[in-house]
Protein backbone atom coordinates (compact mmCIF):
# COMPACT_ATOMS: atom_id res chain seq x y z
CA UNK A 1 0.00 0.00 0.00
CA UNK A 2 1.62 3.60 -0.76
CA UNK A 3 0.28 4.95 2.73
CA UNK A 4 -1.97 7.75 3.68
CA UNK A 5 -3.24 9.58 0.66
CA UNK A 6 -6.60 11.28 -0.33
CA UNK A 7 -7.78 8.31 -1.57
CA UNK A 8 -7.08 6.16 1.39
CA UNK A 9 -8.52 8.46 3.37
CA UNK A 10 -11.79 8.95 2.01
CA UNK A 11 -12.11 5.74 1.25
CA UNK A 12 -11.78 5.08 5.16
CA UNK A 13 -14.14 7.74 5.83
CA UNK A 14 -16.72 5.80 3.42
CA UNK A 15 -15.99 2.89 5.37
CA UNK A 16 -17.07 4.44 8.99
CA UNK A 17 -19.99 6.02 7.55
CA UNK A 18 -22.35 3.43 8.35
CA UNK A 19 -21.35 3.34 12.11
CA UNK A 20 -21.26 7.04 12.19
CA UNK A 21 -24.89 7.64 10.96
CA UNK A 22 -26.10 4.55 13.32
CA UNK A 23 -25.16 7.74 16.04
CA UNK A 24 -27.48 9.91 14.40
CA UNK A 25 -29.91 8.16 13.99
CA UNK A 26 -32.65 10.56 15.77
CA UNK A 27 -31.67 13.47 13.82
CA UNK A 28 -31.62 11.29 10.23
CA UNK A 29 -35.03 10.07 11.13
CA UNK A 30 -36.03 13.96 11.47
CA UNK A 31 -34.45 14.95 8.56
CA UNK A 32 -35.88 11.55 6.81
CA UNK A 33 -39.14 12.78 7.67
CA UNK A 34 -39.21 16.34 6.67
CA UNK A 35 -38.17 15.19 3.21
CA UNK A 36 -40.97 12.38 3.30
CA UNK A 37 -43.36 14.97 3.90
CA UNK A 38 -42.89 16.31 0.90
CA UNK A 39 -43.89 12.77 -1.16
CA UNK A 40 -47.34 12.77 0.18
CA UNK A 41 -48.00 16.60 0.99
CA UNK A 42 -49.01 19.72 -1.23
CA UNK A 43 -45.55 21.40 -0.79
CA UNK A 44 -42.81 20.84 -3.56
CA UNK A 45 -39.34 19.86 -2.51
CA UNK A 46 -37.27 22.84 -2.73
CA UNK A 47 -33.62 23.41 -2.57
CA UNK A 48 -33.20 23.83 1.23
CA UNK A 49 -36.59 23.11 2.72
CA UNK A 50 -35.32 20.94 5.38
CA UNK A 51 -31.72 23.02 5.64
CA UNK A 52 -32.65 23.11 9.80
CA UNK A 53 -33.17 19.10 10.07
CA UNK A 54 -29.76 18.70 7.35
CA UNK A 55 -27.71 21.18 9.85
CA UNK A 56 -28.64 19.38 12.98
CA UNK A 57 -27.98 16.23 10.96
CA UNK A 58 -24.82 17.14 10.09
CA UNK A 59 -23.69 18.74 13.43
CA UNK A 60 -24.19 15.44 15.27
CA UNK A 61 -22.58 13.41 12.00
CA UNK A 62 -19.33 15.93 12.44
CA UNK A 63 -19.17 15.69 15.91
CA UNK A 64 -19.20 11.76 15.65
CA UNK A 65 -16.21 11.56 13.31
CA UNK A 66 -13.93 14.08 15.69
CA UNK A 67 -13.47 11.46 18.47
CA UNK A 68 -12.26 9.72 16.13
CA UNK A 69 -10.17 11.46 13.67
CA UNK A 70 -6.88 9.35 14.17
CA UNK A 71 -7.11 7.57 10.75
CA UNK A 72 -5.19 4.46 10.41
CA UNK A 73 -1.56 5.25 9.44
CA UNK A 74 -1.49 9.09 10.80
CA UNK A 75 -1.02 9.89 14.23
CA UNK A 76 0.03 8.23 17.43
CA UNK A 77 -0.95 4.65 17.79
CA UNK A 78 0.39 3.62 21.00
CA UNK A 79 -0.32 4.83 24.54
CA UNK A 80 0.81 3.72 27.98
CA UNK A 81 -0.19 0.50 28.57
CA UNK A 82 -3.47 -0.35 31.08
CA UNK B 1 -17.92 -6.63 4.59
CA UNK B 2 -21.81 -6.99 3.98
CA UNK B 3 -24.11 -8.86 5.52
CA UNK B 4 -27.37 -9.11 3.51
CA UNK B 5 -30.81 -11.41 3.92
CA UNK B 6 -32.07 -12.01 1.16
CA UNK B 7 -35.89 -12.35 1.21
CA UNK B 8 -37.79 -13.26 -1.44
CA UNK B 9 -40.93 -11.72 -2.64
CA UNK B 10 -42.26 -13.69 -4.91
CA UNK B 11 -45.20 -12.67 -7.49
CA UNK B 12 -46.07 -14.89 -10.33
CA UNK B 13 -48.45 -12.55 -12.20
CA UNK B 14 -50.13 -14.07 -15.56
CA UNK B 15 -49.17 -12.03 -18.72
CA UNK B 16 -48.21 -8.41 -18.33
CA UNK B 17 -49.31 -5.79 -16.34
CA UNK B 18 -48.48 -2.05 -16.01
CA UNK B 19 -45.70 -1.09 -13.58
CA UNK B 20 -47.19 0.85 -11.04
CA UNK B 21 -45.87 4.46 -10.54
CA UNK B 22 -42.67 4.75 -7.32
CA UNK B 23 -41.91 8.09 -6.03
CA UNK B 24 -43.27 11.31 -6.32
CA UNK B 25 -44.94 12.13 -9.27
CA UNK B 26 -43.44 15.05 -11.05
CA UNK B 27 -40.17 14.14 -9.63
CA UNK B 28 -39.58 10.63 -11.86
CA UNK B 29 -37.68 11.62 -15.05
CA UNK B 30 -36.34 8.47 -15.66
CA UNK B 31 -36.13 8.00 -19.86
CA UNK B 32 -38.06 5.16 -21.34
CA UNK B 33 -35.00 2.76 -22.12
CA UNK B 34 -37.02 1.46 -25.43
CA UNK B 35 -37.26 3.63 -28.49
CA UNK B 36 -40.37 2.01 -30.93
CA UNK B 37 -38.33 3.70 -33.95
CA UNK B 38 -35.31 1.46 -34.68
CA UNK B 39 -33.10 4.35 -33.88
CA UNK B 40 -30.08 2.95 -31.92
CA UNK B 41 -29.73 4.40 -28.10
CA UNK B 42 -26.55 4.79 -26.81
CA UNK B 43 -26.66 5.47 -22.93
CA UNK B 44 -24.04 3.47 -21.73
CA UNK B 45 -20.14 3.69 -22.15
CA UNK B 46 -19.72 0.05 -22.87
CA UNK B 47 -16.11 0.68 -22.42
CA UNK B 48 -16.21 1.72 -18.98
CA UNK B 49 -18.40 -1.72 -18.66
CA UNK B 50 -16.12 -3.50 -19.67
CA UNK B 51 -13.49 -2.21 -16.93
CA UNK B 52 -15.53 -2.11 -13.90
CA UNK B 53 -16.23 -5.87 -15.03
CA UNK B 54 -12.44 -6.60 -15.13
CA UNK B 55 -11.90 -4.98 -11.86
CA UNK B 56 -15.01 -6.72 -9.98
CA UNK B 57 -13.55 -10.01 -11.53
CA UNK B 58 -10.20 -9.36 -9.88
CA UNK B 59 -11.08 -9.15 -6.67
CA UNK B 60 -10.31 -12.01 -4.07
CA UNK B 61 -13.75 -11.95 -2.50
CA UNK B 62 -15.63 -11.41 -5.20
CA UNK B 63 -17.77 -14.65 -4.77
CA UNK B 64 -19.50 -12.93 -1.31
CA UNK B 65 -21.34 -10.64 -4.13
CA UNK B 66 -22.83 -13.17 -6.31
CA UNK B 67 -26.02 -13.91 -4.36
CA UNK B 68 -28.30 -12.54 -6.95
CA UNK B 69 -26.80 -14.22 -9.87
CA UNK B 70 -26.61 -17.53 -8.48
CA UNK B 71 -30.46 -16.76 -6.99
CA UNK B 72 -31.25 -16.38 -10.80
CA UNK B 73 -29.47 -19.01 -12.27
CA UNK B 74 -31.22 -21.21 -10.22
CA UNK B 75 -34.34 -19.93 -11.41
CA UNK B 76 -33.43 -20.16 -15.15
CA UNK B 77 -31.69 -24.00 -15.02
CA UNK B 78 -35.64 -24.78 -13.81
CA UNK B 79 -36.61 -23.95 -17.59
CA UNK B 80 -34.20 -26.13 -18.71
CA UNK B 81 -36.30 -29.54 -19.32
CA UNK B 82 -35.19 -30.46 -22.65
CA UNK B 83 -31.52 -31.53 -23.55
CA UNK B 84 -29.87 -28.98 -25.99
CA UNK B 85 -26.43 -29.96 -27.24
CA UNK B 86 -25.44 -26.64 -27.87
CA UNK B 87 -25.76 -23.71 -26.00
CA UNK B 88 -24.75 -20.38 -25.57
CA UNK B 89 -24.66 -18.63 -22.33
CA UNK B 90 -24.35 -14.52 -23.11
CA UNK B 91 -22.78 -12.04 -19.96
CA UNK B 92 -21.98 -14.98 -18.13
CA UNK B 93 -19.19 -12.71 -16.14
CA UNK B 94 -17.12 -14.89 -14.04
CA UNK B 95 -19.07 -18.11 -13.94
CA UNK B 96 -19.34 -19.29 -17.91
CA UNK B 97 -18.09 -17.13 -20.00
CA UNK B 98 -15.10 -14.95 -18.21
CA UNK B 99 -14.88 -11.24 -19.29
CA UNK B 100 -11.57 -10.99 -18.97
CA UNK B 101 -8.54 -12.59 -20.98
CA UNK B 102 -6.96 -15.30 -18.18
CA UNK B 103 -8.95 -18.26 -19.11
CA UNK B 104 -7.81 -20.20 -15.94
CA UNK B 105 -10.13 -18.04 -14.46
CA UNK B 106 -12.93 -19.50 -15.97
CA UNK B 107 -14.62 -21.91 -13.27
CA UNK B 108 -15.12 -25.50 -14.59
CA UNK B 109 -18.07 -27.01 -14.75
CA UNK B 110 -19.20 -30.88 -15.74
CA UNK B 111 -20.64 -29.20 -19.06
CA UNK B 112 -17.78 -28.81 -20.98
CA UNK B 113 -17.30 -25.05 -21.66
CA UNK B 114 -15.42 -22.35 -23.64
CA UNK B 115 -15.15 -19.24 -22.65
CA UNK B 116 -14.83 -16.17 -24.92
CA UNK B 117 -14.35 -12.69 -24.17
CA UNK B 118 -17.13 -10.74 -26.70
CA UNK B 119 -19.22 -7.49 -27.58
CA UNK B 120 -22.65 -8.29 -26.85
CA UNK B 121 -23.68 -6.25 -29.26
CA UNK B 122 -21.84 -7.75 -32.10
CA UNK B 123 -22.08 -11.38 -31.69
CA UNK B 124 -19.74 -12.99 -34.09
CA UNK B 125 -21.28 -16.49 -34.31
CA UNK B 126 -23.11 -18.32 -37.77
CA UNK B 127 -26.74 -18.27 -37.89
CA UNK B 128 -28.64 -21.33 -36.91
CA UNK B 129 -25.94 -22.60 -34.61
CA UNK B 130 -27.40 -22.66 -31.24
CA UNK B 131 -30.19 -24.80 -30.06
CA UNK B 132 -30.13 -22.62 -26.62
CA UNK B 133 -29.40 -19.02 -25.65
CA UNK B 134 -29.42 -18.33 -22.22
CA UNK B 135 -28.58 -14.19 -21.07
CA UNK B 136 -28.91 -13.81 -17.07
CA UNK B 137 -28.39 -10.29 -15.61
CA UNK B 138 -26.46 -8.77 -18.39
CA UNK B 139 -28.76 -7.39 -20.87
CA UNK B 140 -29.37 -3.96 -19.03
CA UNK B 141 -26.26 -2.81 -19.76
CA UNK B 142 -26.70 -3.08 -23.61
CA UNK B 143 -27.23 0.41 -25.87
CA UNK B 144 -29.19 -1.09 -28.29
CA UNK B 145 -31.42 -4.08 -27.26
CA UNK B 146 -33.44 -4.53 -30.33
CA UNK B 147 -30.60 -4.99 -32.00
CA UNK B 148 -29.15 -7.89 -29.77
CA UNK B 149 -32.38 -9.63 -29.48
CA UNK B 150 -32.37 -9.96 -33.20
CA UNK B 151 -28.88 -11.47 -33.37
CA UNK B 152 -29.73 -13.57 -30.82
CA UNK B 153 -32.69 -14.59 -32.97
CA UNK B 154 -30.48 -15.66 -36.09
CA UNK B 155 -27.78 -17.18 -34.42
CA UNK B 156 -30.66 -19.51 -32.88
CA UNK B 157 -31.68 -22.72 -35.19
CA UNK B 158 -35.07 -23.09 -35.81
CA UNK B 159 -37.02 -23.92 -32.87
CA UNK B 160 -34.33 -23.10 -30.37
CA UNK B 161 -35.57 -20.89 -27.84
CA UNK B 162 -33.70 -18.20 -25.88
CA UNK B 163 -34.02 -17.92 -22.07
CA UNK B 164 -33.50 -14.46 -20.98
CA UNK B 165 -33.51 -12.94 -17.58
CA UNK B 166 -32.72 -9.09 -16.82
CA UNK B 167 -33.79 -6.49 -14.55
CA UNK B 168 -35.98 -4.13 -15.06
CA UNK B 169 -39.00 -1.66 -13.83
CA UNK B 170 -38.72 -1.04 -10.68
CA UNK B 171 -36.00 -2.06 -9.97
CA UNK B 172 -33.62 0.00 -7.42
CA UNK B 173 -36.37 2.55 -6.92
CA UNK B 174 -35.83 3.08 -3.57
CA UNK B 175 -32.37 3.65 -3.92
CA UNK B 176 -33.44 5.95 -7.22
CA UNK B 177 -36.03 7.86 -5.50
CA UNK B 178 -33.86 8.68 -1.91
CA UNK B 179 -30.69 9.79 -4.37
CA UNK B 180 -33.54 11.57 -6.20
CA UNK B 181 -35.04 13.36 -3.04
CA UNK B 182 -32.21 13.97 -1.24
CA UNK B 183 -30.23 15.82 -4.04
CA UNK B 184 -33.35 18.30 -4.68
CA UNK B 185 -33.55 18.76 -1.67
CA UNK B 186 -29.46 19.74 -1.10
CA UNK B 187 -28.88 20.90 -4.53
CA UNK B 188 -31.89 21.96 -5.75
CA UNK B 189 -31.64 19.43 -9.35
CA UNK B 190 -31.05 15.79 -9.15
CA UNK B 191 -29.47 13.77 -12.09
CA UNK B 192 -29.53 9.97 -12.83
CA UNK B 193 -27.65 7.62 -10.24
CA UNK B 194 -29.60 4.88 -11.24
CA UNK B 195 -29.71 2.98 -14.65
CA UNK B 196 -32.83 3.35 -16.95
CA UNK B 197 -34.40 -0.25 -16.85
CA UNK B 198 -37.07 -1.71 -19.30
CA UNK B 199 -40.47 -1.68 -18.75
CA UNK B 200 -42.34 -5.44 -18.23
CA UNK B 201 -45.18 -3.82 -21.21
CA UNK B 202 -42.04 -3.54 -23.35
CA UNK B 203 -40.59 -6.55 -23.07
CA UNK B 204 -43.45 -8.50 -25.55
CA UNK B 205 -43.12 -5.80 -28.19
CA UNK B 206 -39.83 -6.05 -28.10
CA UNK B 207 -39.21 -9.90 -28.34
CA UNK B 208 -41.62 -9.77 -30.99
CA UNK B 209 -40.10 -7.61 -32.96
CA UNK B 210 -36.68 -9.34 -33.43
CA UNK B 211 -38.44 -12.24 -34.34
CA UNK B 212 -39.48 -14.75 -31.38
CA UNK B 213 -42.80 -16.54 -31.16
CA UNK B 214 -44.51 -18.58 -28.33
CA UNK B 215 -43.14 -15.60 -25.88
CA UNK B 216 -43.19 -15.90 -22.37
CA UNK B 217 -42.77 -13.29 -19.92
CA UNK B 218 -42.80 -13.31 -16.37
CA UNK B 219 -41.87 -10.95 -13.58
CA UNK B 220 -39.89 -11.63 -10.18
CA UNK B 221 -39.19 -9.88 -7.26
CA UNK B 222 -36.17 -10.09 -5.45
CA UNK B 223 -36.06 -7.79 -2.00
CA UNK B 224 -32.78 -8.01 -0.32
CA UNK B 225 -32.08 -6.64 3.41
CA UNK B 226 -29.03 -4.79 3.86
CA UNK B 227 -28.10 -2.41 7.13
CA UNK B 228 -28.14 1.15 4.87
CA UNK B 229 -28.14 2.63 1.93
CA UNK B 230 -24.16 2.35 1.77
CA UNK B 231 -23.90 -1.10 1.96
CA UNK B 232 -26.25 -1.40 -0.90
CA UNK B 233 -23.67 1.12 -3.15
CA UNK B 234 -20.85 -1.34 -2.35
CA UNK B 235 -22.86 -4.87 -3.14
CA UNK B 236 -23.69 -3.28 -6.27
CA UNK B 237 -20.20 -1.58 -7.16
CA UNK B 238 -18.76 -5.58 -6.27
CA UNK B 239 -21.35 -7.25 -8.54
CA UNK B 240 -19.92 -5.21 -11.39
CA UNK B 241 -23.60 -2.93 -11.92
CA UNK B 242 -21.61 0.94 -11.02
CA UNK B 243 -23.33 3.58 -12.99
CA UNK B 244 -21.46 4.13 -16.53
CA UNK B 245 -24.08 5.80 -18.41
CA UNK B 246 -23.08 8.53 -20.27
CA UNK B 247 -24.93 11.42 -18.50
CA UNK B 248 -23.93 10.40 -14.85
CA UNK B 249 -22.27 12.67 -12.73
CA UNK B 250 -18.71 11.80 -11.66
CA UNK B 251 -19.30 12.73 -8.05
CA UNK B 252 -21.61 12.54 -5.36
CA UNK B 253 -21.30 15.21 -2.57
CA UNK B 254 -20.89 14.29 1.30
CA UNK B 255 -23.46 15.99 2.02
CA UNK B 256 -25.63 14.11 -0.89
CA UNK B 257 -24.77 10.76 0.34
CA UNK B 258 -25.51 11.99 3.81
CA UNK B 259 -29.12 12.85 3.01
CA UNK B 260 -30.04 10.40 0.64
CA UNK B 261 -29.21 8.02 3.25
CA UNK B 262 -31.21 9.24 5.74
CA UNK B 263 -34.34 9.19 3.44
CA UNK B 264 -33.39 5.65 2.56
CA UNK B 265 -33.66 4.54 5.97
CA UNK B 266 -36.62 7.07 6.39
CA UNK B 267 -38.96 6.48 3.65
CA UNK B 268 -38.21 2.33 3.01
CA UNK B 269 -36.46 1.14 6.21
CA UNK B 270 -37.28 -1.89 8.14
CA UNK B 271 -38.63 -2.39 11.84
CA UNK B 272 -35.57 -3.76 12.39
CA UNK B 273 -32.99 -1.07 10.97
CA UNK B 274 -32.11 -2.75 7.66
CA UNK B 275 -33.16 -1.18 4.43
CA UNK B 276 -34.75 -3.24 1.94
CA UNK B 277 -33.64 -3.22 -1.62
CA UNK B 278 -35.77 -4.24 -4.90
CA UNK B 279 -34.52 -6.02 -7.68
CA UNK B 280 -37.25 -6.54 -10.16
CA UNK B 281 -35.96 -9.65 -12.46
CA UNK B 282 -38.21 -10.45 -15.97
CA UNK B 283 -37.77 -13.40 -17.48
CA UNK B 284 -38.01 -13.81 -20.99
CA UNK B 285 -38.56 -16.84 -22.98
CA UNK B 286 -38.95 -16.92 -26.70
CA UNK B 287 -38.39 -19.82 -29.65
CA UNK B 288 -37.05 -19.47 -33.20
CA UNK B 289 -40.10 -19.51 -35.56
CA UNK B 290 -40.14 -23.68 -37.02
CA UNK B 291 -42.87 -25.21 -38.89
CA UNK B 292 -43.76 -27.41 -35.81
CA UNK B 293 -44.52 -24.70 -33.69
CA UNK B 294 -47.78 -23.84 -35.97
CA UNK B 295 -49.63 -26.61 -35.34
CA UNK B 296 -49.93 -25.76 -31.30
CA UNK B 297 -51.39 -22.34 -31.82
CA UNK B 298 -55.42 -22.42 -32.69
CA UNK B 299 -57.01 -20.46 -35.69
CA UNK B 300 -59.08 -17.90 -34.89
CA UNK B 301 -61.39 -18.89 -37.98
CA UNK B 302 -61.58 -22.59 -36.46
CA UNK B 303 -63.54 -20.94 -33.17
CA UNK B 304 -65.90 -19.13 -35.30
CA UNK B 305 -66.96 -21.88 -37.28
CA UNK B 306 -67.88 -23.87 -33.83
CA UNK B 307 -69.65 -21.03 -32.51
CA UNK B 308 -71.82 -20.12 -35.86
CA UNK B 309 -73.29 -24.16 -35.59
CA UNK B 310 -74.04 -24.46 -32.32
CA UNK B 311 -76.18 -21.05 -32.58
CA UNK B 312 -77.22 -22.98 -35.81
CA UNK B 313 -78.32 -26.03 -33.94
CA UNK B 314 -79.86 -24.32 -31.06
CA UNK B 315 -82.34 -22.01 -33.52
CA UNK B 316 -83.52 -25.23 -34.85
CA UNK B 317 -84.89 -26.84 -31.64
CA UNK B 318 -86.23 -23.78 -31.04
CA UNK B 319 -88.17 -23.94 -34.02
CA UNK B 320 -88.89 -27.71 -33.23
CA UNK B 321 -90.38 -27.16 -29.89
CA UNK B 322 -92.82 -24.18 -30.65
CA UNK B 323 -94.62 -26.12 -32.99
Amino acid sequence: MSGSNVWTRSRERLRIFPELLAQCADEAAVYGKCVAATTTGRQELKKDLCVKEFEALKTCFTNAVSPQSSIPGSGFTGHGGD
Amino acid sequence: MSSSVTVRVLRRLQGLRAGPVRGPAGLRAEPGRFLSSGGAMNVFNRDMKKRQKQRVAALKDGHQYDYLRDEVRRITAFCLLRTFPLALDIGGGKSHIAEHLNKKRCRQTEVPTRCVVVDEEFLPFKENTFDLVLSSLSLHWINDLPGVLRQIQQVLKPDGVFIGAMVGGDTLYELRCSLQLAESEREGGFSAHVSPFTAVTDLGNLLGGAGFSLLTVDVDEVQVHYPGMMEVMTDLQGMGESNCAWNRRSLLHRDTMLAAAAVYREMYGNQDGSVPATFEILYMIGWKPHESQVRRTVFLTELTKITLKGERKSRKKREKKGN
